[in-house]
């Protein structure tokens, strides 16, 4: 029984550890799984990639070192060009589409009763089916004549147009097609986000005459800015490269037609497992990496390290 | 109270000391066992070989599985040296990452399959295994220079092709008789074949349909229409050619099934599934290979359906293209010798049996024509009547082999033809700037030659 007692608190354990020194140490083991995984299976990877760029590797164990080679051939590149371009325009369309969506679906179900719970878990539904399935199903839907968005589309003037298969449509469907299948995430998140909004701050606004747009405006918003801050970082690395942008697209559009929807995973896809060019897409890789990190070193010196000011 | 905390709580009777002495335990197992490791290498030698394919034994085609076990089985039975069959999800074998990741990291299996689309990247990176030694002269002569020449350089065989697969179209019979037309009006032109799409296109349908979908398979569908009028993209002075008039008019062709309404922009699958397309009402006449006659009696039973030869431009010459796969062997594999003489067995031996194994894959398991004299002779029943007698009268007789290409090639036609099909570039343009990014790519290119 006395083995069974613990420790009077503040106590020196038998090694001569204080309470906050341990703690300090449980949350290290508690983090250390998770930071070991992403040590191995993300930060080893990714150096090897940034090493493996600067060789010319045939994909049958022969590598040449090409110094900044496979760089330089980057820059001449129309197709590398071509897909960054199109990267570009899927992000700035993605993420405030998500975020506009996110937002306006959490604020609609916001309250708390049984018909919102059922609508929350139908706009986080399609989150539970494989991408591959949702992309196959759009697929579907979408086909000319016969798909069934295809056979509502001239009702409302829309007739004759092919969603995937014109150049200057496909990347647009794929936005509408992904704002679809992740704004039920972000919904979520920006659910947590409003919940933590202290319902007095409305009562007062309401009390001083404040109609629900100027709320929205003064009080929501700003209170949101750690939520906005989270899902607009987030949604752009997903837009760029998330694995969800190169499911849809391989599976919807292959990058075509006319390489419209080859953002640049997939092209780094195509180079390293149908050209074998596995340098090239290892130093096409490392850019897009380096590329990711600053803009999410720019997001955080822009926000101070993410802090704001009711923080 | 002791025996209560520790049933209540499993983990309560493992106290520091008790794990201690487990973890030297487990650490001295595991030292004991280190010997074994070494001995890994003697019994990879032993370790059956490895055929990765996209068939057997986890397909859905039952003829086909039991084709490759039965091969395997009866292989196995005679030869000290096993074969093992691993089974590849067909979408990660043919455009995925497994078959690529396994030889980048010097894993790739003993045993697989390629399509001339992949010959040279494999055969450049030096993992084709030479199978001629292994072939005796009559069956090098049984195979018609039109089906293994895109697997041969040097005269040499380094993979031996187990079927052909010519292109053709089919159409709906029932499309066709809603239009007022009959087998007689199937199209024989070009212009006949823009005609008669037209006139099968309506509001929930379309007249004919392409591949649309950027890909091997599309540059593949799309080589006889070059081949039809002359067109080819390497010169033999090795340079390019595809800035003809040949080009010019293939690439118009397939422009202006689009332009003028009666071909999608986009197709269900894929351009190869044609129960899915012209099964399902789609499109009433479609480009595909031999193998949409098992595709439709199979799963379209309730489709009538014709068969007819690639129509041919104005003072042009038919051509098909064929396309198929092939055994080849892991020169650097765990026994590169016996995986030759596997292949050989398997397909190219003059043995009777291994005839029979090739006329039964392509009128059995599949709906394919047989890359063998003597196989096709062997099945003269099937291909004399039916479906396969006009692929085999009609259509094969005009089969090119499938061109092998560089990757970085294939990427420049392939551009070509999405920038005229869908992009509406001038075909004439679309032309000029694949032949300058062709000339520039075979200037610098050094390996087997293209074919």
């Amino acid at each position: 029984m006395d083995q069974m007692k613990p420790p009077a608190a503040g106590a020196n354990s038998a090694r001569g550890l204080t309470a906050k020194q341990r703690e300090r140490c449980a949350a290290w083991l508690f983090v250390l799984p998770d930071a070991l995984g992403l040590l191995v299976f993300v930060g080893v990877p990714m150096l090897l990639s940034l090493v493996v760029g600067f060789f010319e590797v045939n994909g049958f164990g022969g590598y040449r070192f090409v110094g900044f080679g496979n760089y330089r051939r980057m820059w001449g590149d129309p197709l590398f060009w071509s897909s960054v371009k199109v990267t570009v325009a899927y992000a700035v369309m993605l993420v405030p589409a998500l975020y506009v969506a996110g937002l306006g679906l959490a604020l609609l179900v916001q309250k708390t009763n049984r018909f919102n719970a059922v609508m929350r878990s139908m706009f986080f539904a399609p989150q539970m089916v494989s991408l591959v399935v949702v992309a196959l199903v759009w697929q579907l839907m979408l086909v000319e004549k016969v798909g069934i968005v295809s056979r509502l589309a001239p009702l409302v003037g829309l007739g004759g147009i092919s969603l995937l298969g014109d150049p200057n449509l496909a990347l647009f469907t794929l936005v509408l097609v992904s704002v679809w299948f992740l704004m039920g995430f972000y919904m979520l998140i920006f659910l947590g986000g409003l919940q933590d909004i202290p319902a007095e701050y409305y009562e007062a606004a309401k009390i001083d005459g404040a109609g629900p747009v100027t709320s929205f405006w003064y009080i929501t918003l700003p209170l949101l800015k750690p939520t906005s801050f989270f899902v607009l970082l987030v949604s752009l690395v997903a837009a760029v490269a998330g694995g969800q942008v190169f499911d849809l697209i391989y599976v919807m559009t292959k990058g075509g037609p006319v390489n419209s929807t080859s953002v640049l995973i997939i092209y780094i896809y195509k180079q390293a497992f149908q050209f074998g060019a596995f340098g090239y897409a290892s130093a096409m890789a490392s850019l897009l990496v380096l590329a990711l990190m600053l803009v999410t070193v720019f997001f955080f010196v822009l926000t101070r390290g993410g802090r704001f000011e009711h923080d | 109270m002791t025996d209560k905390t520790t049933r209540d709580r499993p983990l309560a009777s493992l106290n520091r000391r008790r794990l201690i002495q487990g973890g030297a335990t487990f650490a001295a197992a595991g030292l004991t066992g280190f010997p074994f490791i070494n001995r890994m290498a003697v019994r990879a030698q032993e370790a059956p070989l490895k055929f990765w394919q996209f068939y057997a034994p986890g397909g859905d085609v039952k003829p086909q599985v039991q084709w490759f076990e039965k091969l395997v089985a009866d292989w196995n039975d005679g030869h000290d040296q096993k074969v093992e069959l691993e089974y590849v999800v067909n979408s990660e074998y043919i455009s995925g990452s497994k078959l690529a990741t396994a030889f980048a990291s010097g894993e790739g299996p003993d045993i697989f399959l390629i399509s001339p689309g992949d010959f040279l990247r494999y055969y450049n990176g030096g993992v084709l295994a030479d199978l001629t030694p292994h072939i005796e002269d009559a069956a090098k002569a049984d195979f018609p220079e039109s089906v293994i020449a895109n697997r041969m350089v040097d005269g040499k065989i380094y993979g031996v092709p187990m079927e052909v697969e010519p292109m053709a179209f089919y159409y709906s019979v029932k499309a066709f008789e809603d239009a007022k037309l009959n087998e007689n009006d199937v199209p024989k032109t070009w212009d006949e074949l823009l005609a008669v799409a037209k006139k099968l296109t309506t509001p929930s349908r379309y007249g004919v349909l392409f591949e649309t979908t950027p890909g091997y398979y599309q540059n593949f569908t799309w080589y006889p229409f070059l081949w039809q009028g002359g067109g080819e993209f390497q010169g033999k002075d090795g340079k390019s050619a595809f800035d003809s008039p040949a080009t010019v008019q293939a690439l118009k062709l397939w422009q202006d099934a689009i332009n003028t309404g009666v071909a999608p922009r986009q197709v269900v699958g894929g351009g190869f599934d044609i129960v899915a397309n012209l099964g399902a009402g789609l499109c009433a006449m479609q480009n595909c290979g031999i193998w949409g006659i098992s595709a439709m009696d199979n799963n379209a039973k309730d489709v009538p359906y014709g068969i007819f030869k690639l129509p041919t431009p104005a003072n042009g010459k038919y051509v098909t293209v064929g396309g198929g796969w092939a055994f080849v062997a892991n020169a650097g594999g765990k026994n590169p010798d016996a995986s030759a003489q596997f292949c050989a067995w398997a397909l190219a031996s003059m043995d009777q049996a291994s005839i029979d194994r090739v006329v039964n894959w392509c009128t059995v398991a599949k709906s394919d024509m047989p890359p063998r004299n003597s196989a096709l002779k062997a099945g003269a029943d099937v291909f004399s009547t039916g479906k396969f007698g006009t692929f085999a009268k009609e259509i094969h007789p005009g089969t090119r082999a499938e061109p092998r290409v560089p990757p970085e090639a294939y990427k420049i036609i392939s551009d070509a033809i999405q920038s005229a099909q869908l992009g509406g570039v001038d075909a004439q343009q679309a032309a000029t700037t694949a032949s300058q990014q062709l000339d520039a790519f075979l200037a610098s290119y050094s390996g087997a030659p293209i074919l």
